[in-house]
């Protein structure tokens, strides 16, 4: 086993290194020659597309360059406060750390990050040939500042996606017991009422036929603020409730009175609409984070469900950690009207689009070998491989791969969906309070979860406790 | 002494140690389930074992590497503080200090600080202040062996005072009175007499090192890192690793048991002195 | 007995190294308590507001019903812990077969992690098919969901504590039932004194301060748990498990509010004294009267 194991990762580190172009190879280690006995610092949650950076594309930027590379892995509260408490007392601890998109704009409000785009320009014998901004997908302008120029080498990007049984909807059988049910042909819903009632149904159908069975997944946990996520990112979004509801052009309002949304009319409906989802779901929903959500599809009681991208390619093909290997299929979201030609037109967005960079804090003692690092991952021509041992793509060079194109089957076009319809996902709001109003209102929310406090009420103490939060910060005048 | 069944005794302790024992085998359970039969109607018994948590974790160098920290730092740690508690103990025990129970009393309140927001000087100190040129107690083994003192220390004195005065004093003046020194009455009159305690304490003080999770989460990140800060690791928001942190937990009980046997025979030589005592 | 200088002298490494670890940050977290300093608010800088953050926290709501929580918490964990762990210290004192391997077995629990404990329990409660409310269904149709009900929760944060701590208990009040002498219980026994009479007038007053120190440890460990709740309910449903370990985490790791945060921990820190004083003084002083 163990031999196995070890000859198993010899042949994959080989074969990356055939797959590299060989003749760049001059430009690294003229280029590392520099700073020779160097040792970057990173830190970053330990998920695959990080792991793949810490088992094969560091040693691999070492033994080109000479500069030695250790990345931290480190769960995900922990490495936000390790990187923050970092930059802040200005340590230098971290050469590269990781970015989610949903804190990208609290560090650039504090101007913890280097210009990555400035810095290349400003020294061209920093600048990797096989490099190119341009190539990156439309992601990475999640990463960019006001001028423009970029802060953050995307590594993973992912959308949450509609998944669905497709054993399930293709069964002649159930599809005869949906028609005589509901008088529609059983398909992807498109609406909110056509999810509704396809989950209904199979909750109903699994009930009946005593199967561990349910219609839809909910990611509800009542003190985890994946619940809110779900809530803010995923379903508010599809009724037409953007940007948590707070309106950043005028004056952080959050509140109807105010001119906000968070407790307009569509978020009171979106609400509800989740909140009986939530009811129907299996019962693990009330403590389900996306971990249990990835599972409890995986495990096939789910007959669909909104589920992150980076756990769609596992459930889809890893056959250790999923039931339903081969059965799944993938869709977009259900909306509201209106909400798709919102989405289409920039003015709003359908769903999710989530993942992180790496930044280069500006703390660093050792930019310009970290600069060189970040290009090195940001190549062309390591994502291929990355992108099979780790699926995610942020760079449009990976769509034409083969491995790509057959993982994409497989995930029954999960990247083809990426690369046309990424456009209609979104990432969090620019906000510099990302989490210090999500836990200010969190508590609230999971009051309403456990019923303490009934939607609407809920929704409006939310509102209002999110511009008081906001005034204490100083953002909402 | 007091009657005493010993089958009653045997049967009650074998249901006491089922009750203990059973989250424990759930942990190995889990460890030996791939993860696609976790969610699913769960059975006691366990039908095939699956390895392959195992077999990644055992291969993993850098696990390795925050084993023989953690061990090291506890150990480390149990001793330093076992051995200033138990000086401690005895000059509070045994002295006329000014203020003494104030100094008693002040000592525990160290451990009541809620660690979340001591983290930040903490890392300030870690960084800054303890700093000598280079270096840093930042991500050191020494620097968290000293670091766990601000909640073992008080705990161990607490815990050994008790037994420290319960040792007569006669005892310790008979001997000064034969002409030992200080050093002597605390090494030949004192320490065996307060082996049971002592044990208890070079424990516990252990296991609250061993478990440690906040303050090496933040204060330790490449050379220092333990166990407990490697095990956190596989909760990520692609989803828990519920199987790999199983197995990784149910290797590190291994160290922690051999410690904990050894160490248990004192109290066993305690319960044996008494019995002479008579 | 010897000079006072030797006594300082042993002294001396506790109160340097807990005053350089203990009292220096102690001073700094007191110092931020009067300042409003969030590094990710509109204005990143430390700004003085005196006793701002000590006159919002007496309004907060959800800070004053997590003291509650985790008083409840703390009552219930503790109190079942003493006589859980006092009663097995004693069944260790008696002599049975297979008595090293049941001790050993008992204290397993102490040597795995909290971050890990949480988890097993998180796995073994998860509702409907953890094994615990699987079986508690099959066997008694009880729908045990703890992500739903506040009160299922705090039960299995309270059972979750028992079951991890109690073997500590056993251990200290077995070090200390063992240094006892034996002449009091035998002069007890002749006497006739009921079992009863022993453990109250004689076991319990001599035990008093290592029954005292094991409860001042669990209790202020109870009070700041953090890991294990974290893992098993994240403080939810609701606010029912959000004890005040956890709330003060919440609001200094996530929400980086380390003014605010840093006042609730000063008077957390004070409340944990002042209970922990009123216990000492009313268990402790008495004996020390009545021996002097």
């Amino acid at each position: 086993m163990n031999v196995r194991l070890k000859f198993g990762a010899a042949a994959l580190i080989a074969g990356l290194m055939a797959s590299t172009v060989p003749a760049f190879a001059d430009f690294w280690s003229d280029a590392g020659a520099k700073f020779k006995g160097v040792t970057l610092h990173g830190v970053t949650e330990s998920t695959p597309p990080s792991n793949y950076i810490k088992d094969v594309l560091a040693p691999e930027f070492e033994k080109k360059t000479g500069i030695k590379v250790e990345i931290e892995t480190t769960s995900w509260d922990q490495m936000y406060d390790k990187a923050i408490k970092d930059m802040e007392a200005k340590t230098g601890i971290y050469d590269m750390v990781y970015i989610e998109q949903d804190i990208i704009y609290a560090y650039l409000a504090r101007n913890f990050l280097v210009d990555i785009t400035k810095s290349l320009k400003d020294d061209p014998s920093l600048k990797a040939p096989d490099y190119d901004e341009s190539h990156f997908t439309t992601f990475a302008n999640y990463f960019k500042g006001e001028n423009g120029d970029l802060f953050g080498v995307p590594m993973e990007a992912f959308i949450k996606i509609y998944l669905y049984r497709k054993d399930l909807f293709d069964d002649p059988k159930i599809k005869e017991a949906f028609k005589a049910k509901t008088g529609k042909d059983l398909a992807p819903a498109k609406t909110h009422e056509d999810y509704t009632q396809i989950a209904e149904f199979f909750t109903e159908y699994g009930k009946a036929n005593g199967m561990d069975l349910w219609g839809t997944t909910a990611q509800a946990h009542t003190g985890h603020p994946a619940s809110w996520y779900e809530f803010f990112e995923s379903v508010a979004p599809t009724f037409g409730v953007y940007n948590w509801g707070i309106d950043a052009k005028n004056n952080y309002a959050a509140s109807v009175a105010n001119g906000g949304t968070m407790n307009s009319d569509k978020s009171k409906a979106a609400l509800k609409y989740w909140l009986h989802l939530r009811d129907i779901a299996p019962p693990e929903s009330a403590a389900s984070t996306w971990t249990e959500v990835a599972s409890t599809f995986a495990a096939g009681r789910a007959a669909q469900g909104l589920v992150y991208g980076e756990n769609a390619a596992w459930i889809a093909s890893d056959a250790d950690k999923s039931k339903v290997v081969n059965n799944v299929g993938v869709a977009l979201p259900p909306v509201s009207d209106g909400v798709m030609a919102d989405a289409e037109s920039g003015k709003g967005y359908i769903g999710y689009y989530d993942g992180g960079a790496f930044g280069l804090p500006v703390t660093s003692k050792n930019k310009e070998a970290a600069l060189l690092f970040l290009q090195y991952i940001g190549q062309d021509s390591v994502q291929s491989g990355w992108a099979v041992a780790a699926p995610r793509i942020t760079n449009t060079a990976t769509y034409e791969d083969p491995g790509v194109k057959d993982m994409d089957a497989k995930l029954g076009g999960y990247y083809t969906m990426l690369k046309n319809d990424g456009k209609l996902f979104a990432g969090a709001p620019p906000y510099p309070f990302h989490a210090q109003v999500r836990e200010a209102t969190a508590p609230i929310f999971y009051r309403i979860l456990t019923g303490e406090v009934g939607p609407d009420e809920g929704l409006d103490q939310m509102a209002d406790t999110a511009e008081k939060e906001l005034k204490n910060l100083g953002y909402r005048k | 002494m007091q009657k005493n069944n010993p089958v009653l005794m045997t049967l009650l302790w074998i249901l006491l140690s089922l009750a203990t024992l059973f989250p424990i085998y759930w942990l190995f359970v889990i460890s030996v389930k791939p993860a696609v039969d976790l969610f699913t109607t769960p059975s006691i018994i366990l039908e095939k074992v699956y390895w392959a948590n195992y077999a990644k974790v055992l291969t993993d160098t850098t696990l390795r590497r925050y084993m023989i920290n953690s061990l090291i730092i506890s150990s480390g740690n149990a001793l330093l503080v076992t051995t200033l508690a138990f000086m401690a103990c005895y000059a509070l025990s045994r002295y006329n200090l000014a203020g003494k129970e104030n100094i008693f009393f002040w000592t525990i309140t160290n451990r009541m600080a809620p660690a979340a927001v001591f983290l930040l000087p903490f890392f300030l100190l870690f960084t800054q202040v303890f700093a000598i040129g280079d270096y840093k107690l930042y991500d050191t083994r020494i620097g968290m062996i000293l670091l766990y003192c601000t909640f073992n220390l008080p705990f161990a004195i607490w815990t050994l005072r008790p037994t420290i005065d319960g040792i007569p004093r006669e005892l310790d003046e008979a001997a000064t009175v034969d002409g030992a020194s200080t050093w002597q009455v605390i090494r030949e009159v004192v320490f065996p007499l307060a082996r049971p305690g002592l044990a208890v304490t070079l424990i516990l003080t252990w296991v609250f090192a061993w478990n440690e999770f906040l303050l090496a989460a933040t204060l330790t990140s490449f050379n220092a890192r333990t166990i407990t800060t490697g095990l956190s690791e596989y909760v990520t928001t692609t989803g828990t690793e519920w199987g790999t942190m199983a197995s990784i937990a149910i290797i590190t009980l291994i160290p922690a048991l051999i410690v904990f046997t050894v160490v248990q025979r004192h109290i066993i030589a305690g319960l044996t002195f008494g019995a002479v005592k008579e | 007995m010897g000079s006072n200088r030797t006594g300082w002298l042993l002294l001396a490494p506790t109160l340097i190294i807990l005053g350089g670890f203990g009292i220096v940050p102690f001073i700094y977290v007191l110092w931020v308590s009067f300042h409003q300093w969030n590094p990710f608010g509109a204005n990143p800088a430390m700004i003085y507001n005196g006793a701002d953050n000590f006159r919002r926290l007496v309004f907060d709501t959800e800070f004053l019903q997590s003291v509650w929580f985790t008083m409840q918490f703390g009552f219930f964990a503790v109190v079942s812990e003493i006589v859980i762990g006092y009663l097995l210290a004693q069944l260790l004192m008696r002599d049975f077969p297979g008595k090293s391997i049941f001790r050993t077995i008992h204290t397993l629990p102490l040597i795995v992690a909290p971050i890990v404990v949480g988890s097993v329990w998180r796995l073994m409660t998860t509702p409907s098919i953890g094994i615990i409310p699987y079986y508690l269904n099959h066997w008694f149709g009880y729908q045990m969901n703890i992500g739903s009900s506040a009160t299922a929760a705090f039960v299995t944060t309270v059972v979750m504590d028992i079951w991890h701590w109690t073997p500590l208990v056993t251990l200290t009040l077995l070090a200390a039932i063992v240094g006892l002498p034996k002449d009091p219980f035998e002069q007890a026994q002749i006497d006739g004194a009921n079992r009863w009479q022993i453990f109250w007038h004689i076991t319990l007053p001599m035990i008093r301060p290592a029954i005292l120190a094991t409860v001042f440890i669990r209790l202020m460990d109870a009070l700041r748990t953090v890991d294990e709740i974290w893992m098993l309910t994240g403080g939810g449903p609701g606010a029912a498990t959000r004890y005040v370990g956890l709330h003060i985490w919440k609001i200094v790791f996530p929400k980086t509010d380390y003014g605010y945060g840093s006042a609730i921990s000063v008077i957390v820190l004070y409340l944990t004294l002042v209970m922990c004083w009123l216990l000492y003084v009313g268990l402790v002083a008495p004996r020390v009267k009545r021996s002097t």
